[in-house]
């Protein structure tokens, strides 16, 4: 078991540092300039010069390569070309407002999504449970993550004016963590959090019902109903066994949705990473969103690990060498 | 005494039960028409005997045990009366099924390959059983699973185990353990040696019958294996095509034969060469069982009977008990002896096989 960890840990690096390589040789590559975007006008050559030096664009692309891994192995991301700060402190306070809308979101819509799969999966197979769950769970989740964000925003906050529209908070007076706990925030947070859900929500229903549709008729279950238990605890078998295929696809898709709430903190204008990382992009702020690309990149295949090993805790049949 | 002990004592009290299926119909609903699987079966099993229900793959064995624990899909159409101890348990309500089902009546599964959940420890599957009926501590309830285990012969340790890690015998012999958990008065065994070799069948067979000896249980034993039946029923009851042809005590059945199915049934089984006479070659019923869905108008078994007349074509025969307690369903019965001697040839059914 710690063998198995640690080779996938191993694995982990590799699997980084290739990520970030492409993505260093992905933004350099590109035909663009970020002097031409972020530089002032009117500025001398020499000061050009020694800004393009600072930031590490001086030298070939090797050079700046070995550079640019020297400092990350230190934990150094560079500064950003925009903020002209660390990029480190302007990630640090996004990755919080991210995580308020992303970890709720992501748990509430797995939890809801398999509670009500197995419902369906339970129902009565062609009825009406069944019919209207897989319609609406298909409907969800063909539609993209803005179209959900933008009806929400229509009904709920235009129409209604029931929560505001973007932003995290009214200006006030309170700063720092104190915000996180006001009515304000949660005022605000609803929408996009219900956005998440909303967008997490089908796939894991649709999931969790064929597994359950598929283990209903599995021998063991008859066996089960024989031996005279309430009807509760025989489909509690047949999701027991469900969540399997679920567990294999949930931690994957954490991450992957963690990258698809972008479009849901852009729709509601929530400053997060995801946010932040497409603004980086339209700059042509490499160091931020190499950083943020970082990020996502080590969410991922922590997220397979977890997986991995939590498969293994589910399902007696796994051995781990 | 300890609580185990009394636990013992009272599910031990347990008499063991007696069944009476009455005019049982079965019948799945298909986009082609109903599917009559079942039609017009009556048994009864007398308390502390065993009932062998025989017949060839498809005849509907499975079938009567499934309609006698409810457990048949929501689709089906079931009818007649399934008695236990004089209650009709057919069209219960949930509820009052849940309390019948493994405390009354349990269930020894077909294929024990599937028939345990792949992620629970076995010893919580049968703790399961046991604590749906008994309000029990947790722990007592493992120890009467670790009795049961002892009881089928595997170790309590392994109650720990996946059933993945057991092989098809010892699932098996879990099975009949967790079949066993409650004493309940009925054992309903489904082919519980299919799936398994010849010297681990034998070896199940036998445990099944210590255990019979022992615990003194009604039970029904479907199988197609006739030397199975023999060694180890009173009474058997042959099914062809949904419908019962014979019944009777397993010596008369098996031995003097009335039904031409039986008959050719006894012919297909391999039987131990005794010395000084020929080796008797197997001999097969020509053709197949009839399409339930647009089932023939006189005897199922006419298509394929060597001795089969006009009238059997045209007229269902009925199930006719003679004085002695030995029915059968054949227009012409009373030539049975007459049949079994043409029987043993395989001409007789080869010249069958020419004729379809």
């Amino acid at each position: 078991m710690r063998a198995y960890i640690l080779r996938r840990l191993a694995q982990a690096v590799v699997v980084v540092w290739a990520v970030t390589t492409i993505m260093f040789v992905m933004f350099r590559v590109m035909p663009a300039d970020p002097t031409a975007v972020l530089m002032e006008r009117g500025m001398t050559d020499a000061a050009r010069e020694t800004l393009i030096a600072q930031w590490g664009l001086s030298g070939s692309l090797w050079d700046q390569y070995l550079r640019y891994m020297g400092n990350l192995l230190r934990g150094d991301f560079g500064s950003s070309f925009f903020y002209r700060k660390p990029v480190w402190e302007v990630l640090w306070p996004l990755i919080g407002n991210t995580l308020w809308i992303a970890v709720p979101g992501l748990l509430l819509g797995a939890f809801a999504g398999a509670a009500l799969g197995m419902l369906v999966g339970w129902s009565k197979r062609g009825g009406k449970i069944e019919r209207g769950g897989i319609f609406l769970a298909t409907i969800i989740r063909g539609a993209p993550s803005f179209v959900i964000g933008i009806a929400l925003l229509t009904v709920f906050s235009s129409t209604l004016g029931w929560f505001p529209g973007f932003g995290m908070g009214d200006p006030g007076p309170t700063q720092g963590f104190a915000r996180y706990l006001t009515l304000d925030f949660l005022h605000h947070l609803a929408l996009p959090l219900i956005a998440v859900i909303i967008y997490f929500l089908p796939e894991n229903l649709l999931l969790m019902r064929s597994g359950v549709v598929e283990n209903r008729t599995e021998d063991y279950i008859e066996l089960v109903r024989a031996k005279g238990v309430p009807s509760s605890r025989v489909a509690w078998h047949a999701a027991r066994n469900s969540l399997l295929p679920l567990i294999t696809w949930l931690f994957p898709a954490l991450a992957e949705t963690i990258a698809g709430i972008v479009v849901i903190e852009i729709v509601f204008s929530w400053p997060g990473v995801g946010r932040e990382l497409v603004l980086a992009v339209t700059r042509q702020d490499y160091p931020l969103a190499q950083a943020a690309f970082f990020l996502l990149a080590v969410m991922i295949v922590l997220a397979n690990l977890a997986a991995d090993l939590t498969y293994g805790k589910l399902d007696p049949r796994v051995v781990y060498k | 005494m300890t609580a185990l002990q009394d636990l013992n004592a009272r599910l031990a009290q347990k008499p063991a039960a007696r069944l009476e299926v009455k005019n049982l119909c079965v019948a799945y609903g298909t986009f082609r028409g109903p599917f009559n699987a079942i039609d017009n079966v009556s048994f009864t099993v007398e308390p502390g005997t065993t009932l062998g229900l025989v017949g060839e793959s498809g005849c509907g064995k499975s079938t009567v045990v499934k309609a006698i624990m409810n457990l048949l899909p929501e689709a089906t159409t079931v009818t007649g009366d399934v008695l236990l101890n004089g209650k009709n348990i057919l069209g219960l309500s949930d509820k009052a099924l849940q309390q019948v089902r493994w405390t009354q009546i349990s269930l020894i599964t077909q294929s024990a390959m599937n028939s345990l959940d792949p992620v629970l420890c076995i010893g919580d599957q049968i703790v399961e059983s046991i604590l749906a009926h008994e309000k029990i501590p947790y722990g007592l309830a493992w120890a009467r699973a670790a009795e049961m285990f002892a009881v089928v012969g595997l170790p309590a340790a392994r109650l720990r185990e996946f059933p993945h890690q057991f092989s098809g015998g010892m699932r098996q012999r879990a099975v009949i353990a967790m079949a066993l958990s409650l004493n309940a008065g009925m054992l309903l065994a489904d082919e519980p040696t299919t799936a398994l070799d010849p010297i681990m069948q034998d070896q199940i067979m036998t445990r099944i019958r210590g255990i019979h000896e022992h615990l003194r249980r009604s039970m029904i034993l479907v199988t197609h294996d006739i030397a199975v039946v023999s060694e180890t029923c009173e009474t058997t009851a042959v099914m062809y095509a949904g419908k019962l042809v014979e019944s009777g005590a397993t010596a008369d059945v098996l031995q003097r034969p009335r039904h031409p199915y039986t008959m050719g049934l006894q012919n297909a089984f391999p039987k131990l060469p005794v010395r000084g006479t020929s080796r008797q070659p197997l001999i097969s019923i020509p053709g197949t069982v009839p399409n339930l869905l647009m089932p023939p108008r006189g005897c199922r078994f006419a298509s394929r009977c060597p001795f089969a007349a006009a009238l059997c074509h045209a007229e269902q025969p009925e199930l006719i008990q003679s004085s002695d307690g030995h029915a059968v369903a054949c227009h012409f019965a009373e030539r049975a002896p007459e049949f079994r001697l043409a029987a043993r040839q395989a001409e007789t059914w080869r010249a069958k096989e020419a004729a379809i």
